[in-house]
Parts: structure tokens; sequence; C-alpha cells
């Protein structure tokens, strides 16, 4: 208890009236100024001893931190922050952080983040928020350094009045001269399903359309505004159109028409309104990284769509689903849908009864036989030379040796269990070199974790050789998450309807995640100075004191069991090595490597 | 033959919405057809044996253990699950056709053996292997008496004994349909 005191007086800023103090994007605080338990690494205060904040970062983009306000008694407050050169290109745009109670800790943790323009003006304690005794806000600020800003130092203030006195807190900004590429060099991937959720989250929309919530061009909006926060955060959304028993929803594949013979698309009116923004990139228009098609899409393809089951193994079946996806092409071609990879993916499972083959997580050697089948289809249906990019993805944990080999030349797009990954140190390079897609896949660290786990799968993606990395789900933050938090372990983007915005507001995990692929972005283009090698080791390093040998264990003797024969825990104990590389991160972690990039980029060793 | 077929389906499927009492009239007559049609001897067929095996295993490193090593044999899955989507296809609406059998070996349980597109059901919960057995499908093994359940709101089953060739009723079809679908429910 003694010693829970003694903390708290440390990490609880500020004993004046109202007091405006900075903090690294890593260390997170409750609303009552204490930096949250798992962050203390990261809870000194940012501002040296003469009182200024100091940051630094590249140009193309972004360099965060926290602000945090307090008022020793209940009132009003307000807080801004503005640069000293009024002719800069650089945008501050702010957040403020929401507190979830989180029940598991019986704790806040601040998350999803309510962009607020400044100055911000409110009360403490926040009404909405409705934390008694509330003494402290904590606001996101991200500051955007455009490719073409000049480098230098960039001075500002930020200020907080209340409690009758005004506090400022001077920001000092060096943008160096080194740039940040375009292009990201992981694909972090937030997936999803179905759009039934939608309605769910945004009541208020959903009522003042009525029955026209699906059909109307606000549905579709908010669609293609999930699309646009990601991307915005170095990211890629995916949304699987399909149930596990087939059932496709009407927006997510053309609407068909004929059995047999005669089965034809009928309409492209829902899908061309879902799709067509992102395909040729016009939902991106007047996004910072510009209007893009995004890269990767689902196609609606299961083993009942577009051809029925009712056919399988019948020459129905290959007839229906060559004429369906040969129109396919042909709409994508004339469309000029050509800088996208559609993925013919099975994400259908056994266990949940509807077909007799795990088109997800394949464990059964049997099951092999579909994916050749359907490769076979798909190829029959799309012309050669075709330029419509089609891939067949496949995720495959337990059985990804035996697939490596089997489905070479059938699979070319692989998002692989990070666990049994660990056991095949030559796959990612081995194929790449073959012209197959690498990704990864797991779950989503909880806001109760360290702010630093946010980043391990990235760096994981990068220090592995791989180019994407799958969250499962990313959109789905429980039942109450403003009041009675589960932990956030599925959501990395919030509904915005509790703020009155009709689209996603993102959170403070995007946010680390983000800035973590924009300096792995840094870092790897750096490689036309530095051997690779020796950029992997000294990330490795600084980041939890690995070499890269540790991201590599020495393959076990477990992974020669058939596949049908592991269990979780066999897989469990027998890549607890990288398990254990996770648990070394902690709210420090990230920030060495970065001070460690940005001298790198600026020329240093 | 096959054309006129899909044109019926076709024609169906522009029909308004049907009423409570039409929906299960129709239901209740692709559950006479099930009973006939459906083979029960296949039916048993479907779950392998090492599957079986695994519903009874209980590993407290490993609460998944079971549904990981759940198995079919494909061509007798295959026979009933065709029939299945043949007879939901009597339906002038969207309409599922399920079967569910008793597990070997573990008495008073119930599986569902195949699902179908629309992924309804008034009696499964969702992502369980196995289950207590409904009273409602209890009393169709027993009795092998056709009924008609309306349990859950804005749903309509049909529950229908299913034969073998010793004359057992061995598994249950469910025909089971919405008075109002929801186009986007179970798309996830």
């Amino acid at each position: 208890m003694r010693a829970l005191i003694f903390l708290s007086c440390i990490f609880a800023f500020g004993l004046r009236a109202a007091d405006l103090e900075a903090y690294s994007e890593f260390a997170r605080l409750d609303p009552f100024g204490v930096v949250i338990e798992a962050d203390r690494p990261a809870g000194q205060p940012l501002s040296g001893p003469n009182g200024v904040v100091a940051l630094r970062g590249a140009r193309g983009g972004y360099v965060s931190f926290r602000l945090a306000a307090r008022l020793s008694k209940p009132g009003p407050y307000s807080v801004t922050f503005a640069w000293n050169t009024p002719a800069t290109n650089l945008t501050a745009e702010a957040f403020r952080e929401w507190f979830h109670y989180t029940e598991p800790k019986n704790s806040y943790y601040p998350d999803a983040l309510a962009p607020v323009k400044l100055p911000y003006r409110s009360q403490l304690p926040e009404p909405d928020n409705r934390i008694e005794k509330q003494t402290v806000q904590t606001f996101w600020v991200d500051i955007w350094i455009p490719r073409d800003t000049a480098p230098g130092v960039y001075r500002g203030e930020a200020r907080i009045e209340g409690d009758g006195k005004k506090v400022s807190r001077r920001i000092e900004l060096q943008v160096l001269p080194a740039s940040i590429p375009e292009k990201e060099i992981v694909a972090i991937d937030h997936n999803s399903y179905g759009s039934e959720w939608l309605s769910s989250q945004y009541p208020k929309l959903r009522q003042r359309l009525g029955e026209k919530f699906f059909a109307s061009d606000e549905f579709f909006g908010l669609i293609h505004s999930y699309h646009r926060i990601f991307y915005e955060h170095l990211g890629v959304f995916h949304q699987l159109g399909y149930g596990h028993g087939g059932k496709v929803g009407p927006e997510f594949a053309p609407e068909l028409d004929g059995s047999g013979r005669t089965k034809r698309i009928k309409s492209w009116s829902l899908y061309d309104r879902h799709y067509g923004p992102l395909l040729d990139g016009s939902a991106f228009a007047g996004t910072r990284r510009g209007a893009q098609p995004i890269p990767f899409v689902y196609l609606p393809i299961n083993p009942e769509w577009p051809a029925s089951f009712l056919w399988w193994g019948e020459p129905g079946y290959e007839t229906e689903f060559v004429n369906v996806v040969r129109e396919m092409e042909q709409h994508f071609r004339d469309k000029g849908w050509t800088k996208t990879a559609f993925e013919m993916f099975f994400n259908h499972k056994k266990r949940y009864k509807a077909f007799p083959w795990d088109g997800d997580e394949t464990r059964f050697p049997n099951d092999n036989r579909y994916f050749a089948e359907y490769a076979r289809l798909l190829k029959k249906a799309v012309p050669p030379g075709s330029q419509v990019h089609f891939r067949f993805r496949s995720d495959s944990s337990w059985m990804m040796g035996q697939q490596f080999k089997e489905l070479a030349g059938v699979i070319d797009f692989w998002v692989l269990g990070g666990s049994e990954l660990s056991w095949y140190k030559e796959v990612p390079a081995m194929l790449r070199a073959r012209g197959d897609i690498v990704w990864m896949y797991g779950g989503t660290p909880e806001v109760t974790e360290s702010s630093g786990a946010i980043t391990f799968a990235p760096f994981q993606t990068w220090i592995w050789g791989a180019e994407g990395f799958v969250r499962w789900l990313t959109v789905s933050p429980g039942a109450d998450p403003w009041f009675r938090f589960g932990g956030g372990d599925t959501v990395l983007a919030y509904s915005g309807d509790r703020f009155a915005i009709d689209g996603p507001i993102p959170s403070v995990r995007l946010k680390l995640q983000r800035n973590c692929v924009q300096d792995l972005t840094l870092l790897d283009s750096l490689k036309t100075r530095k051997p690779f090698e020796e950029l992997r080791a000294g990330a490795a390093s600084r980041y939890n004191s690995s070499r890269y040998e540790d991201w590599w264990p020495p393959r076990p003797a477990a992974a020669d069991l058939p596949p049908y024969e592991m269990t979780n825990a066999t897989i469990a104990e027998n890549s607890k090595p990288v398990k254990d590389l996770a648990a070394r991160v902690d709210a420090q972690s990230w920030e060495k490597v970065r001070v460690w990039i940005l001298q790198l980029a600026v020329g240093g060793k | 033959m096959m054309r006129a077929f899909v044109t019926f389906v076709l024609f169906a499927a522009c029909l308004p919405a049907e009423t409570p009492s039409e929906i299960a009239r129709q239901l209740d007559e692709i559950g006479r057809v099930a009973t006939v049609m459906v083979d029960g001897d296949a039916a048993k067929r479907i779950v392998t044996k090492r599957a079986l095996e695994s519903f009874r295993k209980v590993d407290p490193k490993d609460p998944w253990v079971a549904s990981d090593n759940f198995d079919v044999n494909h061509e007798p899955y295959i026979q009933v699950k065709k029939t299945l989507i043949r007879l939901s296809k009597l339906a002038s609406f969207p309409c599922d056709v399920n079967l569910w059998s008793p597990v070997e070996g573990m008495p008073g349980r119930i599986q569902i053996v195949i699902r179908n597109v629309h992924e309804m059901s008034q009696f499964w919960s969702w992502g369980v292997l196995h289950q207590d057995t409904p009273p409602r499908l209890k009393a169709v093994l027993e009795t092998g008496k056709r009924v008609t359940v309306t349990d859950r709101p804005d749903m309509i089953s049909v529950l229908a004994p299913v034969y073998d060739s010793l004359g057992d009723v061995v598994a249950v079809a469910e025909a089971v349909a919405q008075e109002k679908p929801n186009p986007r429910e179970n798309v996830k």
C-alpha cells in the first residue's frame, strides 16, 4: 500500500492548480493523472529542465504526443495549441481521450479518440464520460509533417485556462531532412465481417433512415469511412461478405439469376455502389495519402457462391462458377479495377457444420483437394494475361508445412499463424521468391496491456520478412465500450455515434500502430545505406534486448507431427520462445527503436 | 424438367412474403418429403469415428480439442447435404433444411450435422458441436411424429423423422424459415 501511494506520488503530475503537461504517446494516464501501471516505464513528462517539450520527426509522417490538462477542482477549462510561426504548413490535430471503465481491471484506460477543435472548451469532470472526481483530461495530439516542409525547428505553445489561471507549455518540433517513403513496408490489415454491425453501432443514423438504412448513400458512406480511417492510419480494411453457410450479403456480391448454364449476373448495382469508389480510389479523395484504390479485397466466392453446392462434383458446378467469375473479371476489367488484388478466400470450417471441408485453418490433409479444384476453376474462369489480379488466399496454421508444398501454384496468398510460422524460418523468403504474398494473422492487444504491445505484430512481421499482418477483428467494441469495457481486443476504431459523428473515430492503439509502421517504413528504406542485417539486429536489440536469432528458435520435434495430432497446447509449448519475446516489450521499447531510426535517418550511427 | 424447376423457383422467389400459416404449411410438406427422401443410413455415416471419440476429450490446456478434431466422411455428407438443399428449394421463400442426429455413445446428447446457407435453426447454439437434446427433437426421435415448432419469435420449424434401413428413427430433419428474412443476418 505504501508503495502504491509512493508510485502515485511519482506518476501523478503537477501539484499546482491548473496545469498542462506533455507525455509520450506511450504513456497513458488515468482520469486522475496517474500513469497507468502498464505504461510506467514511459511515464516521465516530456518537458525538459527548461520546461520545453522537444519533439523530433521525419517529413511525410506524424509526430504524436499527449497533453494532460489538470484542474485542482471541478470547473470549466479550455485547452489550445498554436504554432508561433504562422506560415508553417505543419498541422496539429487534437483528440480527446475517452476513459473506458474496464471491468476486468476495475480501472480506467484511455483509448477511443474523439476529434476536437482547438481551442477545446469543456469542464471537469467531463460531463459525458461521467467519472466522479475526474481531475485530468488527456488529449492525443498528432502533428502532420508534409513532405515539403522545410527542415528546421518549429515552435508552438500549448495552453490551458482553468481554475482562474493560464498555464503554457512550449513545444519545439525538429523537422528532419529525412522523408518517410509513401508506401508502408508492412500492410497491417483490419478485418471485419458483414455489415449488420453498422446498424447497431450507428443507432441514430439507423433510426433516422429507418428501413432505407442499408440502401442509403449514408450506409455506403459509412463503409467507405471505415476504409478511409484505416488507410489514413497506414493500414488496410477487409470486410468478409459471406457467412459460414455461404450466405452472401447483398452489397458484397453482384446479384445472380438463373441456374446451371443459364446462371448469370443480373445486377451490379449494390456491388458497384459499395466497391466502385474503393476500387477506383475515389473514396479516398481528400485524404493525406491521396486517392488510391484499395490494395486488397475479398471476393464473395465460397462453396455456395456463385455455384450452388447442390451441383458440387457435377458439370453444373463448374459451369456456374466459371461463367459468373468470367463475367466478374470482365466487369472489373471494363471498370479499370486493375490495381487491387481480388482474393478468393474460404473462411468456413467444418465444425460449423455447413460444408465438409475446412477452408480456414485446414487441419486434415484430405481437404487440400478442394483448394486444388477451386484453383482449377479460377484458372478456367480468368482469361490468360488478364490485367485483373486474382489471388487465391489461404489462412493456414496446422498444415502450413504440407500446404506450402502440396499447394504450390494453387495458393499464392498465404496468411499464416505466427506460432507455427516460427518453425519455418526459411518460408517467408521462399514463398516471396515464387511470387506469393506472405502475411501473418493474430489478435489485438487489450488496452490493459502495455501500450508497447501494439507494436509487436508490425515489428515481428517486418523482422520475419513477411509483408502483412491481419488483425482478425477490429471494429467490434463489445456491448458497452464506453462504461463497461471488456478490454478491446477486437476493436481499433470505434463508432463516432456518441460524438455525433457519422463515421468511425480512431483509438490510441491505432495511432500507436500507425506511428510504428511509419517508423518501420523509414527504417527499411535505410537499407540503401546500411546492410539490412545490421538494421534488423540494431532494431531487435533496442526493442527488447533480443538478437535476430532469438526470433527464429530451433525447429521443435513437434513440428513434424501430423497436423491432426497437434493440439493447441503443443503449439503453445513449442512457440514459447517467440511469446517470451513479446512479453519483454514494454512502453519504452518502441521509443528506443524510434530514437535510433531517426538518428540513422540523419546520418548517425 | 430442370428448366421448369428453375422457372418455378424464380417465380416463387418473386412472390410477396407468405403468411405464417402458409410458411408452416409448406415447411410441413417439406418435412413430409424429407422423411421419405433423406437417407438415414448415410446420415449415420457422416461424422467420423475419430471425431466422435474427440467429443469426449477434455483437455484443460486445450479448450478447442473437440472442435479442432471435428471431421466428416465427405461422401455421405455431400450426398445428404444435396438432398437437404433440394428439399429447401421446394419452398417459395428462403428456407434451410438441417440435419440433427443423436451422438453415438453419449445418451441425451444431439448434434447438428448439416446446416445450410441461411444458417437458420431454432435449436442450435452457434458454434457448439453437440448439446443436450431439446425436448422437441427428443419427442420426434421417440415418437417418429412430425411437429411444427414456433418457440422462437419470427421463426417456424417443422421437425421430421429420418429413418434408416432398419426402420429406426436415426435423425431429425429441421425445415426452418423466418417470417421476415434478414438478408444480412449470419453474414459473418
